[in-house]
């Protein structure tokens, strides 16, 4: 029996004035065998992203000012060329081997913090399989953000301001 | 020689303006919309005014529900004794010092603690669903879109939701109160978004209501929609170009009832 596979890939980009947009490419392919489906898959979804990223770096038209208000434009809107760039850069890569999800500076506070109050890389480890279920290069941006909270608690200093603390009077209307 | 390291210089007020127009809050941007010269007295002038009794609520209740979240996240959930224990600590950290009038202080302080005890009695927190953050700063650069960068702070965040605590003397409609805390929600979805990679499964308001008999109300709302994040964007772009024209003018009406800053107001021209 033939076995269908269809793979799809999708990636929405934002541009100046609030728009963005989006490109998607699919495909369908018969397999012989069940067995051929892990390494197919990866192939058709290194196919499809390339693709993707190949044809999404011209943005065509892009709005330049909104509601018709003639407007200064003060505001550094990204170049066609940095979108390239960040359409080769995604913001939230997977980790692999020794690259982090979170972002470079999270990634320096967290060592930094193990570092400064003697704490062992492991109990950083331990802290993010207890929480997250994952290890510390895997977190996303919120969750390295709450570990980075609990390891200064862990190390005895103050956590970073609290919400009442950042808003002095907000509480009262809401 | 002289070893005494040179007083620190205070911002001008030019600077002040300028990282406040790199960085905005939900909080920052609704109070500018609301009165631009409150939120010049308050950010810009970083006038200093005595903590209110019902913020002093608010802070101690938040306290306490981050510890019960924190405790049930490790699963070692709290009993009630424990929390009303985090309460009263919570309670008792007052740097600021209120002005309490007599008897004033043991109401409030019995008023809070009711609102926690119903919250956790209801079982709104069920122990055995795990939080996916409690408290957790978050920030995203809008760079691309010609924005600031937005921060914030998520209460807690389960099942990919978004849930916002509030205090409040009356009842919340739920219509209303979906319409008038939407900068905050949607710049909740927006920071859930950049920080996660991934679509919040929806936003909560958690109104805790200090009635005589306390309640607690939630209002569900649906992931934000694309043109919420749109209103949410030209929202901080008045916010950015108002900044930028120094534009900080009284905005009088039903809120100056509660304004801190009146009388500075009264002399404003
Ligand atoms: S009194 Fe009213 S108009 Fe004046 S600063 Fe306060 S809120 Fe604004």
């Amino acid at each position: 029996m033939a076995v269908k596979l269809s793979a799809n890939y999708s990636k929405k980009l934002g541009l100046p004035q609030y728009s963005s947009h989006s490109f998607s490419a699919s495909v369908e392919i018969e397999l012989t065998d069940i067995s051929q489906v892990e390494a197919e898959v990866q192939k058709l979804y290194q196919l499809l992203q390339h693709s993707v990223d190949q044809e999404i770096q011209e943005p065509g038209f892009v709005p330049q000012a909104s509601n018709g208000h003639a407007q200064a434009n003060h505001r550094n809107y990204p170049s066609q060329g940095q979108i390239r760039q960040q359409s080769k850069s995604p913001r939230q890569p997977r980790a692999n081997g020794d690259a982090w999800n979170c972002t470079d500076g999270q990634r320096g506070f967290i060592l930094r913090i193990v570092s400064d109050n003697n704490l062992e890389k492991q109990e950083a480890e331990d802290l993010s399989q207890q929480l997250f279920g994952l290890g510390v290069k895997q977190l996303n941006k919120m969750q390295a953000s709450q570990l980075i909270e609990d390891l200064l608690v862990k190390a005895g200093k103050p956590a970073r301001q609290t919400r009442w603390q950042q808003r002095p009077t907000q509480r009262q209307a809401a | 020689m002289n070893t005494q390291a040179p007083p620190k210089e205070e911002p001008s007020e030019k600077d002040i303006i300028a990282s406040l127009q790199e960085q905005v809050s939900a909080s920052r941007l609704n109070l500018f919309l609301q009165c631009r010269l409150k939120f010049f007295f308050r950010y810009v002038l970083k006038i200093k005014k005595p903590k209110t009794a019902s913020l002093h609520v608010g802070n101690a209740v938040h306290a306490v529900l981050k510890s019960w979240n924190k405790a049930r996240w490790v699963q070692k959930p709290l009993t009630l004794i424990q929390a009303h224990e985090a309460y009263a600590k919570a309670w008792s950290d007052d740097p600021d010092g209120i002005p309490w009038k007599p008897d004033e202080e043991a109401e409030e302080k019995t008023t809070g603690w009711r609102l926690v005890n119903t919250y956790l009695r209801e079982s709104h927190l069920p122990a055995d669903v795990k939080p996916d953050a409690v408290e957790v700063p978050v920030e995203a650069n809008l760079i691309n879109h010609g924005l600031p960068r937005l921060i914030g702070i998520l209460d807690l965040v389960q099942q990919r939701k978004v849930i916002d605590y509030k205090t409040c003397a009356s009842n919340p409609n739920s219509e209303k109160a979906a319409h008038s805390h939407e900068i905050q929600t949607s710049s909740y979805s927006l920071l859930y978004r950049h920080n996660t990679g991934q679509q919040e499964s929806g936003v909560e308001l958690h109104h805790l209501v200090k009635l005589k008999n306390p309640k607690v109300v939630i209002t569900p709302m649906p992931p934000m929609m694309p043109r919420q994040q749109l209103r949410l964007f030209k929202q901080i772009e008045a916010y950015t170009e108002g900044l930028q024209r120094q534009d900080f003018i009284p905005s009088p009406g039903m809120q100056c009832a509660s304004c801190e800053f009146f009388n500075e107001c009264r002399r404003w021209h």
